[in-house]
């Protein structure tokens, strides 16, 4: 592709105050009325912008030696537990590192979001004590303006896209996608589509080490690849960091999930320079063009069933079709925020105050992100059923009890004659129906049953028997076909091996 | 109109809602109710017309009344992702056409499933 202009000469523009900078949504309407040739003669820089919840963020501090020094070995800050595995006066926060009480309300997110907010963070740190470092513990408060670095490094950010999230169970879910309630009511997405900035730059003929950017509302620089950097499935990441000092606390947010953990909400924009027509084709791309799919987090296992493939301008309409229903769906990241972003990002281009940079290096395009390797196989449902006693719901309760008794189990599951799932009765309830001369089964059987389908992993079927408050659960395919039974008996034999 | 009453242990087995709208002729909607021995407490709708005349009616039998805004948005905190929209039982919860969310106060019932959905803890059930 012919250069058209260099980064030189556009910064060169920028430093005159004359050059033409638009957001990637302008850009995309640009480029709709008047081409991409004119829109490549014309525009000179499109900026991107993201607000995302971005979990691998965290802080490399450092606080300066203390009288008597220490070498801190437990430290936590707020009552948040930070690493403490590098020189003796550094830490580093991850974001999803929660307060051991206010679990789920407080993490490393929120300390991060009110150190920029200039507020006192509490340090309490301590140590074995060596001969160069006695001192063995150290209480202290202190603000971002009293360490000596603060340096947001964040190893995995700005997906490129990401997938959107529903639940097929029949109870609400908490996940790191948000609350999803049951049979697929609902639908909830990440990424800010056409302003996404990896999306605008797909190859990364731009993006590079050393590009610099936005970042939490101060100067950051992209490092490298981001961890899971997966661009052959369009699934890349960039690393960054940048100086926590300069940042501003709405660009940066502490995230609650609901029984799920803590992260943080960061604010990224990347400006594209338009160095050929076909950068501005990239640019130019629109909603409708990025595909993702709909996944069903009801599944607690990797390979998630993909429901169907939908698009940005679906998933932002507030609608999604997924067979004869519409869904409501909405982003967990904020497009009201992304946009600013971006804006702000143009404006200071057009101020003269941020230049662009030419990458040193440019990422990888040819790796893909594999599963983890896996030594001992983990086991599931389908691993540990057993096959289940049955009993009809016009059976009487006297049967029932002397069918429990025979086969020595605690737990009768009623079918029909297809032998699909009607209901299930424990030994309590029989005993209890013949205690008290109660013949009809259909008086004491449990109509709504928690059940796992034969793929859940077995620490999936703990869960629901802890939350369920159950002992059994019948594994049953799609249509409700039993299949066999996970007990706790099972599973505490399962332990036990 | 929207109120919540709030009721002490004696008065938890009167028919004290029946009571009122016999007495005012008001169509109290009844949103939720939440009654066991010890207390109650059960969030009403009313039509503005005769708020005013139901609100004396329940608190001269005794009945603790409270009007006004049940679940708010704490601008402060809000990051307008919308997330909250989807979660909404009676679609309460709006985006406007700058992407700001917004509560219908008239619409919300008060259930609450919206507050443990918020990413930045931003809604709030007010007591």
């Amino acid at each position: 592709m012919k250069d058209i202009r260099t980064i030189e000469e556009i910064n060169e523009k920028i430093s005159k105050g004359t050059i033409n900078v638009v957001t990637a949504e302008e850009m995309t309407e640009i480029v709709k009325s008047n081409g991409i040739e004119v829109a490549a003669k014309d525009v000179d820089i499109v900026t991107t912008g993201t607000f995302g919840a971005m979990c691998s963020s965290g802080l490399f501090l450092n606080f300066g030696h203390a009288d008597p020094p220490i070498k801190m070995e437990h430290v936590t800050l707020n009552g948040v537990e930070a690493y403490h595995g590098n020189a003796a006066v550094d830490v580093y926060l991850g974001v999803t590192k929660m307060h051991p009480e206010g679990k789920f309300d407080y993490g490393g997110g929120h300390v991060i979001e009110d150190l920029v907010a200039g507020k006192e963070i509490e340090l309490d740190a301590t140590a074995y004590g060596t001969d160069c470092y006695p001192r063995k513990s150290v209480k202290t408060t202190f603000t971002l303006q009293d360490v000596n670095q603060a340096i947001l490094c964040n190893p995995r950010n700005a997906y490129q896209r990401y997938n959107a999230a529903t639940n097929g169970r029949d109870d609400v879910i908490y996940t790191y996608m948000g609350k999803l309630l049951p049979n697929y009511s609902n639908v909830s997405y990440s990424g800010a589509g056409e302003l996404n900035p990896l999306t605008n730059d797909p190859d990364y003929e731009t993006i590079g080490v050393g590009t610099r950017i936005f970042l939490g509302g101060g100067i950051g620089y992209v490092t490298g690849h981001g961890t899971q950097h997966d661009p052959v499935n369009r699934f890349g990441t960039i690393m960054v960091q940048g100086d926590l000092k300069q940042m501003d606390p709405k660009f940066l947010r502490g995230a609650t999930y609901t029984n799920y953990g803590t992260s943080l909400y960061v604010g990224l924009g990347i400006p594209i320079p338009i160095l050929n027509e076909g950068l501005a084709k990239k640019t130019s791309i629109s909603d409708e063009e990025i595909k993702t799919n709909l996944l069903d987090y009801g599944i607690p296992r990797r390979g998630r069933p993909s429901l169907k493939e939908t698009d940005y301008e679906e998933l932002k309409s507030g609608k999604l079709r997924l067979k004869d229903r519409e869904i409501p769906a909405q982003p967990l990241s904020s497009l009201k925020i992304a946009r600013e972003v971006a804006s702000i990002l143009k404006k200071w281009i057009d101020d003269g105050k941020f230049l662009l940079s030419s990458p040193t290096q440019r990422l990888s395009v040819n790796e893909v992100c594999r599963p983890m390797k896996i030594s001992k196989e983990a086991v599931f449902a389908q691993n540990v059923m057993i096959p289940t006693v049955t009993c009809n719901i016009d059976e009487n309760t006297e049967t029932v009890a002397r069918r429990i008794i025979e086969k020595n189990v605690n737990h009768v599951v009623v079918v029909d004659n297809g032998g699909i799932l009607k209901g299930i009765v424990t030994s309590f309830d029989i005993t209890k129906a013949v205690a008290k001369r109660e013949e009809k089964l259909s008086n004491v059987v449990t109509r709504q049953v928690v059940t796992v389908s034969p793929e859940d992993p077995i620490d999936s079927c703990v869960r629901k028997l802890k939350k369920h408050d159950i002992s059994a659960l019948p594994v049953v395919d799609s249509g409700k076909k039993i299949l066999g039974i996970v007990t706790s008996e099972q599973i505490s034999r399962l332990l036990g091996e | 109109m929207k109120a919540r009453l709030r009721f002490d242990k004696e008065r938890t087995s009167e028919p004290i809602i029946a009571s009122v709208i016999l007495r005012t002729k008001a169509p109290i909607n009844i949103l939720s109710a939440e009654v066991d021995e010890s207390a109650g407490e059960v969030l009403i709708e009313v039509p503005d017309d005769k708020a005013e005349s139901t609100i004396s009616a329940f608190k001269q039998m005794g009945v603790d009344v409270h009007v006004g805004r049940f679940i708010e948005i704490l601008r402060e905190k809000c990051i307008d992702c919308g997330h909250c929209i989807t979660v909404c039982p009676v679609d309460a919860i709006s985006a406007q056409s700058d992407l700001t969310v917004e509560i219908d106060q008239n619409k919300c019932v008060n259930c609450g499933a919206c507050v443990d959905a918020c990413p930045t803890r931003a809604i709030k059930l007010s007591e």
